[in-house]
């Protein structure tokens, strides 16, 4: 029955009582998963190397980085959206409006960059607002509303479609993509991006209160409220960074496709972002988890998802393993918060 | 689990396990304050989900009737249609039910994992029936006891180790989905006798009555109605209904009351993969081909699964829900897609179709919502 007793202590994220205490309040920066994590992608990679001594050269690390890219990228909006409480499975359908508007406007109009990044972040926003508005004004689980808003979404962004693709897009988001001019001193530009958004949201998270309102709402919203967080404001706020990401996230989409892009685009993103996530060691239940888990899990799952294929097996076996890694993930997590508990 | 996580003491007459004082007590002694008919309409539409679906079915049938009246549709709208438009019922309906099961179940119990099952275990009776030739009947027991053994892993993982739902079942959705590709080398399995199961899907004019109604498709009274029954059956009246609605309403109390909790709730995830195991032959028929992308293609089944479920009336935390909301949900949904097909052109149907499901979900969210406020009292 241990496992079944609701009310979870804290273990982080409490704002600091006083100033003196505040070290002791703190987590520890980096988080035993994330360890494991690291070092279960670096045994990976060493393996591959002995079994396919094309992978660890710049050709193949280069690809994996541009590809885990969006789902990092995402997966740092839907850590907050799940430390809070909450869930999003709606970015699917937000990432299938994002690229298809944008793409279609570069078609179309021809605009530069930094227009067509800022118009898909501008969508994707309001599309986060519309879930964080319903999720926390309507008083209405989270995985509803966004199960609701996902199909609103994909009508949206097929009747945006028209036809069954769009062609011919530009090369404006190149500086977003595989080639050489996406990457700066070998290092993939859309990688570099997630990677400081990551650090700056980690940062945030974890040393400013408004970052650690988010984690007392995930442990008890109602303490959080009487404690003066600002409970809708804060949920609502991580719905529309989540939307903010997704937008960004959806012109690093295009840049990976070819000069078309169907119909299929966002299709599934919802599940490998969360995956992601959970796979970091972000808690369901909410209150606990953090950012940098979710890139090494991205990582880790575009390292299955390029390993299979490099070793030449059935590509489908990906998922298998994604499954697999979602188990061990969460169970090497339950096993720890019980013996934390069990020595507390 | 969310901001709005209190709400789950705001039952609103719809659990048949009615805590005495509960919000049901407002109408029984409405004959000494005698309330104006309108406000108890209104009541009875807004707290009895039963009540308020009914309304919505008699008014989209409407609608689409007067449309197809004045010629706006592109095929007449009439009760033929509507009967042979029931099959996309079949596994619609049944995989609501394993979602009610599971979610009243509670704990954030939910499964995501019902189509990938229905692609496994539909690749399995495709091997059996149609590459094997077994008999039908076994074909079919054995696929859905593949089923419950799929749904019995999900229901180990979560009661027994304490995973969470959500992941535990999004986690065999990847592992399952994948199986069921790899297990053919993602060829579907169409011999003679698959295709010949397609007569399952025929409409059959009933006895006695059958000459002044129209025909029904058969897998309404093969699959659909003994599944509804047996469900209904097993919900309202046996112990294990009675246990499962305790777990959901509050496991430590059912635990303390002596309930086997773990037990209750692994058999619900079992349960659940049952029917997914049944909704596979279904949709095997229904394609004539044992699929290995079958229930995960696009959307997958469980997403329209928990809309129906959750649409049908069933709380998301769990204790809470019916088997006649679920039906009715599905019936509401099904001719409401049938006659958007109708309306429109081409493939533009089949969009619109995901913007009236999405529509109707966050409707039907926001009313719980409103609801818990008004009548159930939870701030």
């Amino acid at each position: 029955m241990t496992t079944t007793t609701p009310p979870r202590p804290v273990p982080a994220g409490e704002p600091a009582r006083a100033v003196r205490t505040r070290n002791r309040v703190l987590p520890s920066p980096v988080t035993g998963q994330e360890l494991v994590l690291l070092a279960v992608i670096a045994a990976m990679w060493v393996a591959l190397y002995f079994t396919t001594p094309a992978f660890l050269k710049p050709g193949s690390l280069q690809p994996l980085l541009v590809s885990m890219a969006p789902i990092a990228l995402i997966g740092i909006g839907m850590t907050v959206v799940i430390i809070t409480g909450g869930i999003d499975v709606s970015v699917g359908g937000a990432v299938m409006v994002c690229s298809v508007l944008t793409a279609k406007t570069l078609v179309s109009s021809g605009v530069s960059l930094l227009p067509a990044v800022l118009l898909s972040v501008a969508v994707g926003g309001v599309l986060g607002l519309v879930n964080g508005v319903l999720i926390a004004y309507g008083r209405v689980h989270a995985i509803i509303i966004t199960f609701g808003t996902a199909n609103l979404f994909q009508f949206l962004g097929l009747q945006i479609f028209g036809s069954s693709t769009v062609n011919g897009i530009p090369s404006t988001f190149d500086v977003f993509g595989r080639g050489v001019a996406g990457r700066s001193f070998g290092i993939p530009h859309a990688f570099l991006i997630t990677i400081v958004l990551a650090a700056v949201a980690w940062w945030y998270l974890r040393h400013t209160a408004g970052g650690r309102h988010f984690f007392a709402i995930g442990g008890d919203a109602q303490a959080a409220r009487l404690a003066g967080v600002r409970v809708q404001r804060r949920i609502l706020l991580a719905y529309v960074l989540t939307g903010l990401l997704v937008g960004l996230g959806s012109c690093f989409v295009i840049a990976q496709g070819t000069s078309t892009l169907d119909q299929s685009v966002g299709t599934g993103y919802e599940l490998q972002v969360i995956a992601a996530v959970v796979i970091g060691g972000t808690s369901i239940m909410g209150g606990r988890g953090s950012v940098l888990g979710t890139v090494l899990g991205a990582l880790l799952v575009q390292t299955v998802s390029s390993g299979v294929t490099q070793l030449g097996w059935n590509s489908n076996l990906r998922d298998l393993f994604v499954g697999v890694f979602i188990i061990i993930a969460v169970g090497a997590d339950l096993l720890r918060q019980r013996s934390r508990r069990a020595a507390a | 689990m969310s901001a709005s996580g209190v709400e789950q003491s705001a039952h609103h007459g719809a659990s048949p396990v009615q805590p005495a004082g509960g919000p049901r007590l407002k109408p029984a002694d409405s004959g000494a304050t005698r309330e104006p008919l309108g406000t108890r309409i209104l009541r009875a539409l807004l707290t009895q989900r039963v009540v308020l679906l009914a309304v919505l079915i008699v008014v989209v049938v409407a609608v689409l009737m007067i449309m197809d009246a004045n010629d706006y549709l592109t095929a007449p709208y009439d009760p033929d249609y509507m009967a042979s438009s029931l099959i996309n019922a079949v596994p619609l309906a049944i995989l609501g039910l394993a979602e009610l099961v599971v979610i009243l179940s509670g704990r954030g119990g939910i499964d995501l994992s019902v189509g990938a099952i229905v692609s496994l275990a539909g690749m399995v009776f495709g091997f059996a029936y149609g590459e094997w030739n077994w008999p039908f009947w076994l074909a079919l027991v054995v696929t859905v006891v593949v089923g419950g053994v799929l749904g019995a892993v999900n229901g180990f993982l979560v009661s027994y180790i304490g995973f969470p739902a959500l992941i535990t079942t999004l986690a065999t959705y990847y592992a399952y989905k994948s199986l069921a590709v790899v297990i053919n080398n993602q060829e579907p399995i169409s011999t003679e006798p698959i295709q010949n199961l397609f007569s399952i899907t025929r409409s059959v004019e009933l006895p006695v009555i059958g000459h002044d109604i129209p025909n029904f498709p058969l897998g309404i009274f093969t699959f659909l109605l003994p599944t509804v029954v047996v469900i209904w059956l097993l919900l309202a009246r046996t112990t294990y209904g009675r246990r499962l609605f305790a777990i959901g309403t509050n496991d430590v109390a059912a635990q303390w009351s002596g309930i086997a909790v773990r037990d209750t709730r692994f058999k619900a995830y079992t349960i659940s993969g049952l029917l997914s195991g049944l909704v596979a032959v279904v949709t095997v028929a229904q394609f004539a081909s044992a699929r290995p992308d079958a229930g995960v293609t696009g959307n997958g089944m469980a997403l329209p699964a928990i809309t129906i479920a959750v649409l049908g009336g069933v709380a998301i935390t769990g204790g809470i829900g019916r088997v006649s909301g679920v039906v009715l949900a599905t019936l509401l949904i099904v001719w409401l897609n049938a006659g958007i097909l109708l309306a429109f052109e081409g493939n533009e149907g089949s969009q619109f179709q995901l913007l009236a499901l999405g529509a109707v979900l966050v409707f039907a969210a926001l009313l719980n919502g409103l609801t818990n406020r008004r009548y159930g009292g939870t701030r």
